[in-house]
């Protein structure tokens, strides 16, 4: 299935057989996945309880950088997915969507879950602005 | 004064070069000198190259030209990769970052002059000084064992010589043989490390010599991941594996002539005898004057300067920063932290808080992959854990295989993250 306009780069790995596994973020859960497609607005996606002012912040692309360089010890910078979910390349609204679903604890991975968990909404903005730079 | 000699292109012959004429590159631009290239000292010369554009020369020392992980090593022993697939080469290092990569052994600094002398006599100055030397093993931790036993009894603790010859031991163990460990007490590299270990060499044997034993006998009472490792024990190699902590005998000497191993009067004759001594800091970090009576070197969280001199930074195994594991992961850490703050002290850039992680994967069966990290700030006194997270006992197969699968994006996610 196709459930966004992204396409991974590179092989995949044999362990992303689930269809959600097959999108770039393969850790998507379907709905966002569909949002970030553009079907349903991010901030429609995350429901009255996502605050729009937080979508509003604009990141600082120079702290995005610095703050990176902790993602991409394990996401590949060059994004490929190589048992790790790229994440270059996004949507900055999808981003920050995600990282707050983590940071929310709305998601299950307990890494992204700690990393995120301790990122202020000013630095998600800026992650998400750098990482959008990159694909 | 010293003048800082280059050499070329990250291939750097001790001869060539000392005969060259000194070719200072980037003149006027403040020097920073890096010892060791491992996770620490490449991701450090790398970001600041990176990130400085030019405005510092970034020179790293490091001997090897081939440079083996020590991590994913014991993947290697269990044959779900190959030594090969954990080289690396400096070659992006020198050619895509203009980093002057000498492959030399730092024999000396001399903090007051603020030079690093090489093997070879070459001397470099520098304005910052990164020491990422990793580890040395305390003389005596084993009574019996000296670096001159490796061949006969491997410690197999640094990536590479070492790792294969484990290997190659393992493999040739005679039927229903012996694998017997002795396990570092703490602190020491990569806390699950030897239980991974462990975990490898049973999965061969279970294979190629299913009536083999193995025997761990260890100082500590616990260890990292215990529960899930004992647990996988259990599930995979049942009967293999016995584990003996320190309240229950500890190992008296070891005898590499007669492969032989006296627990407390005890006499056990090895096939393969894993000897995995007590650690301290990298010598050059002993040589510089920068570690205190337990053999590391103390730092400040902030920016891995050293606690004895502000100019010198520390970073991975050989420093002492507080609750971090020494694990590859927390020295790429440390190096982004380090890299930032030099950078800011040295051209004026914006110095970014410190924000430090570690995750360390294991593999105790195929497809059965665990994990624990956390994250850490830096305080005054020292780098302080925040939050962590454990892999369960008794997850489902595909949470183990989905780590383990994890494992392998991060060894090619930090891998890059080093080298280019």
């Amino acid at each position: 299935m196709t459930c966004h306009p992204h396409r991974r780069k590179g092989p995949q790995p044999a362990a992303s057989a689930a269809p959600v596994a097959r999108c770039k973020f393969s850790f998507c859960a379907l709905p966002i996945a569909a949002a970030l497609a553009g079907i349903i607005p991010a901030p429609a996606l995350a429901g009255s309880e996502f605050d729009p002012a937080i979508l509003a912040i604009k990141g600082d692309v120079e702290y995005g950088e610095y703050l990176s360089s902790e993602c991409v010890t394990c996401h590949s910078a060059d994004g490929e997915d190589r048992g790790i979910p790229s994440i270059t390349g996004w949507p900055v609204d999808s981003f920050v969507v995600v990282m707050h679903s983590y940071k929310a604890k709305d998601r299950d991975h307990p890494a992204m879950r700690m990393i995120a968990g301790r990122l202020s909404n000013e630095e998600i903005a800026a992650l998400a602005a750098f990482f959008a730079t990159i694909d | 004064m010293t003048l800082t000699r280059r050499g070329f292109l990250g291939t750097t012959a001790a001869g060539a070069s000392a005969l060259a004429a000194p070719a200072v590159l980037g003149a006027g631009h403040p020097n920073v000198v890096i010892v060791g290239g491992g996770a620490g000292g490449a991701t450090a010369a790398r970001y600041i190259a990176k990130d400085s554009k030019g405005a510092v020369n970034v020179t790293l020392i490091e001997p090897s030209r081939v440079y083996y992980t020590c991590f994913f090593s014991n993947l290697a022993i269990g044959g779900f990769t190959t030594l090969d697939q954990t080289a690396h080469t400096y070659t992006k290092l020198a050619s895509e970052y203009g980093i002057n990569v000498v492959h030399e052994f730092a024999v000396g600094v001399d903090r007051d002059a603020k030079t690093v002398t090489t093997g070879s006599g070459m001397k470099f100055a520098y304005d910052r000084l990164i020491l990422s030397p990793g580890i040395d093993f305390v003389p005596g931790s084993v009574p019996g064992w000296d670096l001159t036993s490796q061949t006969a009894m491997p410690h197999a603790y640094k990536g590479g010589t070492q790792a294969g010859l484990l290997k190659a031991q393992v493999e040739a163990m005679p039927e229903g043989g012996i694998y017997l460990m002795v396990a570092p007490p703490n602190p020491y590299r990569c806390p699950p490390g030897p239980y991974e270990r462990v975990s490898m060499v049973a999965h061969v044997l279970k294979q190629k010599n299913p009536t083999a034993k193995i025997m761990v006998f260890d100082p500590k009472p616990k260890f990292s991941k215990m529960a899930l490792f004992q647990e996988g024990w259990s599930n995979h190699y049942a009967g293999m594996i016995e584990w003996v902590g320190g309240d229950f005998g500890t190992v008296s000497s070891v005898d590499p002539y007669a492969m032989t191993v006296d627990i407390e009067g005890e006499i056990i004759k090895a096939d393969v005898c894993n000897v995995i001594p007590g650690q301290k800091a990298g010598k050059i970090a002993e040589l510089a004057g920068l570690t205190n009576d337990a053999g590391w070197a103390p730092v400040n969280a902030a920016d891995m300067s050293s606690k004895i001199d502000p100019d010198v930074h520390v970073l991975g195994d050989a420093c002492q920063q507080g609750d971090m594991p020494k694990s590859g992961f927390s020295a790429n850490s440390q190096a982004k932290v380090c890299a930032n703050a030099i950078r800011g002290a040295l051209t004026g850039s914006k110095v970014f808080p410190a924000k430090f992680s570690n995750t360390c994967w294991s593999l105790i069966g195929t497809d059965d992959g665990v994990k624990v990290g956390a994250s850490y700030e830096a305080t005054v006194e020292k780098i302080a854990k925040t939050d962590g997270f454990i892999s369960k006992v008794e997850e489902d197969a595909d949470t183990r295989k989905q780590t383990y699968e994890e494992s392998l994006g991060w060894y090619a996610g930090i891998t890059s993250d080093m080298f280019g």
